[in-house]
């Protein structure tokens, strides 16, 4: 009941009286005066002509304003009806965590680890290449590091980019966004790429024959390789013995038993093997996965020598550092730069000598005998056997890493959610995924091996290396999915998997770090995981390659004629 | 409180509130017309009612585990909106309406009915929404509960943050204002000669 205004007391029925106010025609319009106020209003209205105007006035009054603000006047904008799929997917402040989690991750990724590799790699002589040549995968297999690095500040930029356009996203139109997008691709797309190779050669001896002169670049696959004539180009070679006694004007890449250089290469030597020596001259650098290199007293490094496992000496010279993560490293000759060592041993010789810092982590000192002539001394840091798992920065890493992983499994999600659905629904049976895990995940890795060796095939291998490796990050996620589904219950939306993807990724995660330090049976977890996801993954893989057979063949009786 | 246009769908509430994708795209599809008409009429400009719409459904998201599901979804959801859009334009500072709870400040003259009649008869549903838009956002926003959401007077106390006796003034001095944003007539507008 109202008690902004008393209305005007009704005097009595006819004659001279006061008239309603305003107010109390629209209180009791709108019922809400008392009742016996409603009935002195009431009685009044009957005998006063120009109230009950008043009142039928108001009444119309209201239905003109309800009829004008209920009228359908204006359909909902595009803006709002493309939002009803946005406000589906919407996960609230949750996306926003996993974007800057992840996004802290990659940046702290990129800047502990890939951007001092970067510098060291590119002192290797590894240049610059583009996200093209990543794409179309430019044949040449090592240069294949420089592009991965090169993805993941692709991935570090569009992770910021799209945490950003999370902030901002209220500011940002569709235009503006899809520009950015656009230009971002247009931008790194437009940067330079290198060409690829022309030549093949496959014998059980091949060669470049002395008098030779190769023009552009060569694969050479066979038991023995030998270049003793000139290649004006790059070099890709896989064999049991290789030698070079000729010149190659570019890089030399090779998986090999044994290779020696006598002769001249002007790039750099990037190999994977057992033992190398280097009796000639490299231009640029050398990079070595394997047992041994040995730089001979007639040898000449232009750049710098990084090498993984084994031992390395240098009798010769190195006119820039040494990077070595190994066993040991012995030094007899001259080292104009520095040495960054990571292993059991360092031995410089009396006749050796080293231009720059020495910095080496081993379990014993440097041996460093009374002649050898070092810029300063040798700067060396005990290696602890610490168990990472007993530092917050191993949880706290975990933390990032999961977030990553969510993100990964977000991108991968939206962009194939069918395939994603049946890869889910593959991995729910358990035991058939975790069978074909089993044959899978070794096969595969065995089969891209096996294509990497035979030259010819190294892009194949090299595809199947990295979908093999993509499969392995992508088992998690699946396994994730699949333990979301059980405790969240199962659907096929795409943004309620999503949903439990990142809720079962956690879990999964959260009971994992706990067995993880237990040795065997930690691995064997993990292994499991692995086996798995991309038992399922393959599948789902299987499903969609098998061949479709029509409704209409499927054992329907034909009618004699 | 019943509202017009709108239909209640109480399984795809419950199966949202379960967190149902699909069930948000429902509820969504059924009520995103209605929410974004109600701000487009107590929000100043287009933009501010789209951007408002969006950020109901976002907030309703969090709010769906209180709302009581033996009351009517669609009233709750009016007052979240009410709630979204009144903030809006209180943080923005723009309740330039002069209104105070003075009673003595409501004309309680006889208006000209003769004259309301020939007024209404003459207007048509859009210049009445065109004129909703030069009214100050107090005035707007009370006719906007009341003849839009169909508030009771309680409710709108509520969301105003007014005594509910002044319910009815600010209404009628909203209808003042409308009329005078109609007829451009201060006269009209001051109910005393019409």
């Amino acid at each position: 009941m109202s008690e902004a205004a008393d209305p005007v007391s009704p005097e009595g029925p006819g004659g001279t009286m006061d008239h309603l106010d305003e107010m109390t025609c629209l209180l009791y319009a709108e019922r809400q005066l008392d009742r016996a106020r409603a009935q002195a209003v009431s009685a009044h209205t009957q005998d006063c002509a120009a109230c009950r105007t008043l009142l039928r006035a108001l009444d119309r009054e209201s239905r003109l304003l309800t009829r004008a603000m209920l009228e359908e006047d204006e359909p909902l904008p595009a803006r709002l009806a493309e939002f009803q799929e946005r406000a589906r997917k919407s996960f609230g402040w949750i996306w926003g965590v996993v974007f800057g989690l992840a996004a802290t991750g990659v940046y702290a990724l990129y800047t502990t680890f890939i951007e001092p590799a970067q510098v060291r790699l590119e002192a290797a002589g590894f240049g610059g290449t583009s996200l093209l040549s990543l794409l179309v995968f430019q044949g040449a297999f090592w240069k294949g590091w420089q592009s991965v690095i090169t993805l993941l500040e692709v991935l570090a930029m569009v992770t910021v980019a799209g945490f950003g356009l999370v902030i901002f996203r209220k500011r940002l139109r569709r235009g503006s966004a899809l520009a950015l997008v656009l230009a971002s691709l247009c931008a790194a797309l437009t940067l330079p790429f290198p060409a690829g190779a022309t030549e093949f050669r496959k014998a059980q001896t091949a060669e470049v024959r002395q008098e030779e002169t190769i023009k552009g670049d060569i694969y050479l696959s066979g038991e023995r390789i030998r270049i003793e004539g000139t290649v004006d180009g790059d070099v890709y070679a896989a064999g049991k013995d290789i030698d070079i006694d000729g010149h190659v004007t570019g890089d030399v890449i090779s998986g090999c038993q044994a290779m020696r250089v006598r002769g001249r290469v002007d790039g750099n030597v990037r190999a994977a093997g057992n033992n190398g020596i280097i009796s000639g001259a490299v231009g640029r650098s050398v990079t070595w996965f394997g047992d041994s290199v040995t730089v001979d007293s007639t040898g000449k490094v232009g750049g710098t020598v990084s090498m993984f496992g084994g031992n390395l000496s240098v009798d010769g010279q190195i006119s820039r550092d040494i990077l070595f993560f190994g066993n040991g490293v012995s030094v007899n000759g001259t080292v104009l730069g520095g040495i960054s060592e990571r292993g059991e041993s360092l031995f410089i010789a009396s006749t050796g000598q080293v231009g720059g810092r020495i910095q080496f982590k081993g379990e014993h000192e440097a041996n460093v005998a009374s002649g050898a002539k070092l810029a300063s001394p040798v700067e060396f840091t005990q290696r602890e056997h610490k168990s990472e798992y007993t530092s917050g920065h191993y949880y706290i890493w975990r933390i990032i890493w999961t977030a990553a992983f969510i993100l990964l499994g977000l991108v991968l999600f939206l962009l194939l959610p069918k395939f994603a659905s049946e890869a889910v629904t593959a991995g729910e049976r358990v035991g058939a995924p975790l069978g074909l895990g089993l044959l899978v995940l070794p096969g595969v890795l065995i089969a891209a091996i096996l294509a990497c060796i035979t030259v010819v095939g190294i892009p194949l291998g090299l595809l199947t290396l990295g979908l093999w490796w993509l499969a392995i990050n992508c088992a998690e996620i699946v396994v994730g999915t699949v333990v979301g589904n059980w405790i969240f219950g199962r659907t096929t939306d795409t943004w309620g998997l999503i949903g439990r993807m990142a809720a079962g990724l956690v879990i999964v995660r959260i009971v994992y770090t706990p067995i993880a330090p237990l040795h065997v049976i930690g691995k064997l977890v993990a292994l499991g995981i692995w086996m798995w996801g991309m038992g399922a993954i393959s599948l789902a893989l299987y499903k969609r390659v098998q061949p479709k057979v029509s409704s209409s063949s499927m054992g329907v009786p034909v009618a004699a004629a | 409180m019943s509202v017009p246009g709108m239909s209640e769908t109480t399984e795809a509430v419950a199966r949202a509130r379960a967190g149902d994708a699909d069930a948000w795209g429902e509820l969504y599809r059924d009520y995103a017309p209605a929410i974004f008409r109600f701000c487009r009429r107590a929000l100043p400009t287009r933009e501010d009612a789209e951007d408002a719409t969006m950020d109901i459904f976002m907030k309703l998201r969090d709010k769906l585990s209180q709302y009581d599901e033996t009351r009517s979804f669609s009233a709750w959801l009016y007052r979240v909106a009410a709630n979204h859009c009144w903030d809006i334009l209180r943080r923005r500072k723009i309740r330039q309406d002069k209104e105070t709870e003075d009673v003595e400040d409501v004309p309680l003259e006889h208006p000209d009915p003769s004259q309301l009649d020939k007024l209404i008869e003459q207007k048509t549903s859009e210049e009445v929404r065109q004129a909703l838009h030069k009214l100050g956002a107090r005035a707007r926003m009370a006719l906007v509960l009341r003849y839009y959401s169909d508030m009771s007077y309680d409710e709108i106390a509520d969301e105003l943050g007014v005594r509910r006796a002044f319910v009815g003034v600010v209404l009628l001095r909203a209808r003042h204002e409308l009329r005078q944003a109609l007829e451009g007539k201060s006269a009209l507008a001051a109910g005393g000669t019409l």
